[in-house]
């Protein structure tokens, strides 16, 4: 090893102790629990094989929470693409930009519970206004959060009105990068707006488009706050997602450490092989 | 130098302690400040002294509502009685038991936690409390002649005692005098007419719903339909229960279980008398547009300060006995890594005067008190809300001794709910909370 390996490895390693320490021990104890019977507080712990593994497989309600999870990561991730974008391409020649960046980023800036307080409030079916104004406006009210066919919509909703600000602020900076020089070529060629849209910003989008779907797909399949707060997975589990079950199995059902630490790693397995799917289909001509 | 030693003073003397400081007294001689720093010394000594002999303890609690406000003062008033201070550590109740169950067995946990009755069996049988022996419990003046016996009795698991109880949250019926009064339904005293059956109950809710955005009747405070504290009520109310009597098996699923469920559907979908299944019903009430109201008794100071005009009466018996949900807060000596006995004196001290204090507890945050001592102290008789809650007594009811019980509780949440917006069938639903709660882990 010459000299500079080491004093490089002598810089890195204050982050690779602190990874370590908090990133692949917890990983690789999890990993190790997930075969065990471990509960929190009872000193003794068997190892059981695969059976924690194979509970999940009998396990309705793990298979409602998956399905769940999914389905709110498919419906969400357009909207969260297209309602970010739209703005963007709306403020990014507007002359209250900035003004409005900062209005849109605000919601970003407030904890998930703290929006979804609010929120619950704006759809409580009795004394909230959402349904005063449906009811002014001679629409039926409705129970949003309590309705099995509208609840999971409602926290779609809820956490596009929180997320767009951040998103926006993303794309703005993509749609910066991108260099007037093509558009004015593409206008010499006799493309317009749409055409141009098309044609210069979708492709040299792709990386921030590849980013958004990325990071918006992972912690999709974490989705836990939102939930919660609004429906504590309700009504019944209609809106039951993995982390809460796996929540709830580890520290509210009798500290069940082994069982959640084996919904842990295959939530990881499904997370790591829509990662890999959408690198691969996202991946194309892309420049980084 | 003396810069320094002055910096040093001002730390150990507190408050004070600037007052030697020669920015303050610039003409002060060498020797009489060397002789007011040795006697401020002297003086910062003797007040740790007296620290050490008085120790300070830590006390977790989630007493997250008003009544944290009313418990800090009483507090302030125990550590201006008994030199003791109290470090408390105040979060939601879940995230509480969860911290518990964490922090006890790394020796981190606090002298002193204040739970729920249905935690005794768990905490105790995970090994996270400290058992109570008789002569201690006897030798610091607690008798059990002294309590109610469904308080005493929840502070035991297998015969052991692990805590004991300070007050007594439970159910009561509220009834908005001015929904009741619009419907017709009050006495010729102009007091709002009291259901004395499950049928009275239903036919004067749907007079009340009748009128548009106004609801009939509720059991729970947000979110009726997963209310498991009020479908535990209903069930004991019908002699049936979570488990069997032998605590192994569940028993939901049995006819007396059902016909609970049942009812439990109909309220929002045959019935049409109650709110959404999340609603808040706390806000509906003082809103004027929910009449009558089966909910905690931690509710209604803030009904009160809402000045919402009510009336509160014992619950009526809507199955077959009038029997009352309730879940007395219990005072628990977590275990410590290593045995502190001026800490644990200290935090028994703190038991023993809150309980010759209950009285204060009870007129400012609203629980009656789990000892029978204060019951007959005339401002608390004299209040009518207190009194109906009292008037209760003989008829609480607590979760059954099972470890499993919390457990088996969060279980049945989203069945219970599943089962009130009309999602599953009753039979169904119960058949299958039976079948989950059966699953549980030993």
């Amino acid at each position: 090893m010459t000299r500079q390996t080491r004093v490089a490895y002598a810089f890195l390693a204050p982050g690779l102790l602190l990874f370590a320490a908090y990133r692949l021990y917890p990983l690789l104890e999890g990993l190790r629990l997930s075969f065990t019977n471990a509960r929190l507080g009872r000193p003794l712990q068997q190892w059981v094989g695969l059976a924690n593994y194979t509970r999940l497989l009998e396990d309705t309600r793990f298979h409602v929470s998956l399905w769940n999870t999914a389905l709110y990561t498919v419906a969400s991730t357009l909207p969260i693409l297209a309602v970010p974008l739209a703005l963007a391409l709306a403020l990014n020649r507007g002359r209250l930009k900035n003004l409005l960046r900062s209005v849109f980023f605000f919601p970003f800036t407030l904890s998930v519970v703290t929006v979804g307080l609010a929120w619950l409030w704006l759809l409580d079916p009795v004394v909230g206004p959402f349904n005063y104004y449906l009811r002014a406006l001679g629409a039926p009210a409705r129970s949003w959060l309590a309705d099995p066919h509208t609840a999971m919509a409602a926290i779609i909703l809820t956490t596009v009105w929180w997320v767009t600000g951040y998103y926006l602020v993303i794309y703005l900076a993509g749609l910066q990068d991108i260099p007037r020089e093509l558009y004015e070529a593409a206008a010499l060629d006799g493309a317009s707006g749409p055409r141009a849209f098309v044609a210069v910003t979708l492709p040299l989008l792709r990386p921030v488009l590849l980013f958004v779907v990325v990071t918006h797909v992972i912690g999709s399949f974490q989705l836990f706050g939102q939930v919660f707060v609004l429906t504590n997975g309700g009504p019944g589990d209609a809106t039951r997602t993995v982390v809460q079950h796996l929540y709830e199995t580890a520290f509210q059902n009798f500290f069940q450490f082994g069982a959640a630490s084996a919904m842990a790693w295959v939530l990881f397995a499904v997370i790591l092989i829509f990662s890999l799917v959408q690198f691969r289909l996202l991946r194309g001509h892309t420049e980084y | 130098m003396s810069e320094r030693e002055n910096g040093v003073e001002g730390g150990t003397g507190g408050g004070n302690g600037s007052a030697g400081s020669p920015a303050r007294r610039p003409r002060v001689s060498r020797r009489a400040f060397v002789a007011g720093a040795g006697a401020a010394s002297v003086a910062a000594w003797a007040r740790r002294a007296t620290a050490q002999g008085k120790p300070t303890i830590t006390y977790w609690n989630g007493l997250t509502g008003a009544d944290g406000k009313v418990m800090d003062e009483l507090i302030d008033q125990f550590t201006r009685d008994s030199g003791i201070r109290i470090e408390q550590q105040r979060l939601p109740w879940a995230d509480l038991y969860a911290k518990l169950q964490v922090a006890v067995p790394a020796g981190e946990g606090p002298d002193l936690a204040l739970i729920h009755t249905v935690e005794v069996p768990h905490f105790a049988s995970d090994g996270v409390l400290e058992a109570i022996d008789d002569a201690t419990t006897t030798a610091k003046g607690f008798r059990a002649d002294d309590y109610l016996p469904a308080t005493w009795q929840g502070g035991t698991y297998q015969s052991k005692r692990y805590s004991l109880p300070l007050d007594v949250p439970q159910h009561i019926l509220y009834l908005n005098t001015k929904v009741m009064k619009e419907a017709g339904l009050v006495g010729a005293d102009g007091r709002p007419r009291v259901p004395g059956s499950r049928d009275e109950l239903v036919t004067m809710a749907k007079r009340i719903a009748s009128k548009p955005e106004t609801f009939g009747f509720a059991i729970g405070t947000v979110g009726p339909g997963r209310y498991t504290w009020g479908f535990h009520n209903l069930l004991w109310q019908n002699g049936a229960n979570i488990y069997a009597a032998d605590l192994k098996k569940a028993a939901v699923a049995e006819p007396a279980g059902l016909e609970v469920a049942e009812f439990w559907a109909a309220l929002e979908g045959q019935h049409k008398i109650a709110p959404p299944a999340n609603a808040n019903c706390r806000d509906a009430f003082i809103a004027g547009k929910l009449g009558m109201w089966i909910a905690g008794s931690w509710n209604f100071t803030g009904l009160r300060e809402a000045k919402v005009e009510f009336t509160a009466a014992p619950l009526p018996r809507l199955f077959k006995q009038p029997v009352v949900w309730a879940m007395p807060h219990q005072y628990t000596f977590p275990k410590a890594k290593a045995a502190d006995r001026t800490k644990r004196d200290a935090a028994w001290a703190h038991v023993r005067w809150m309980t010759d204090h209950v009285a204060e507890w009870t007129l400012k945050a609203g629980q009656v008190s789990a000892s029978r001592k204060a019951h007959s102290d005339a401002r608390i008789t004299g209040d009518p809300v207190l009194r109906a809650l009292l008037s209760q007594a003989p008829q609480w009811q607590v979760g059954q001794p099972t470890p499993k019980w919390v457990a088996a509780e969060n279980l049945t949440r989203p069945v219970i709910e599943a089962v009130y917006t009309g999602q599953k069938p009753a039979k169904a639903a119960m058949e299958d909370l039976a079948r989950q709660i059966n699953a549980l882990p030993d």
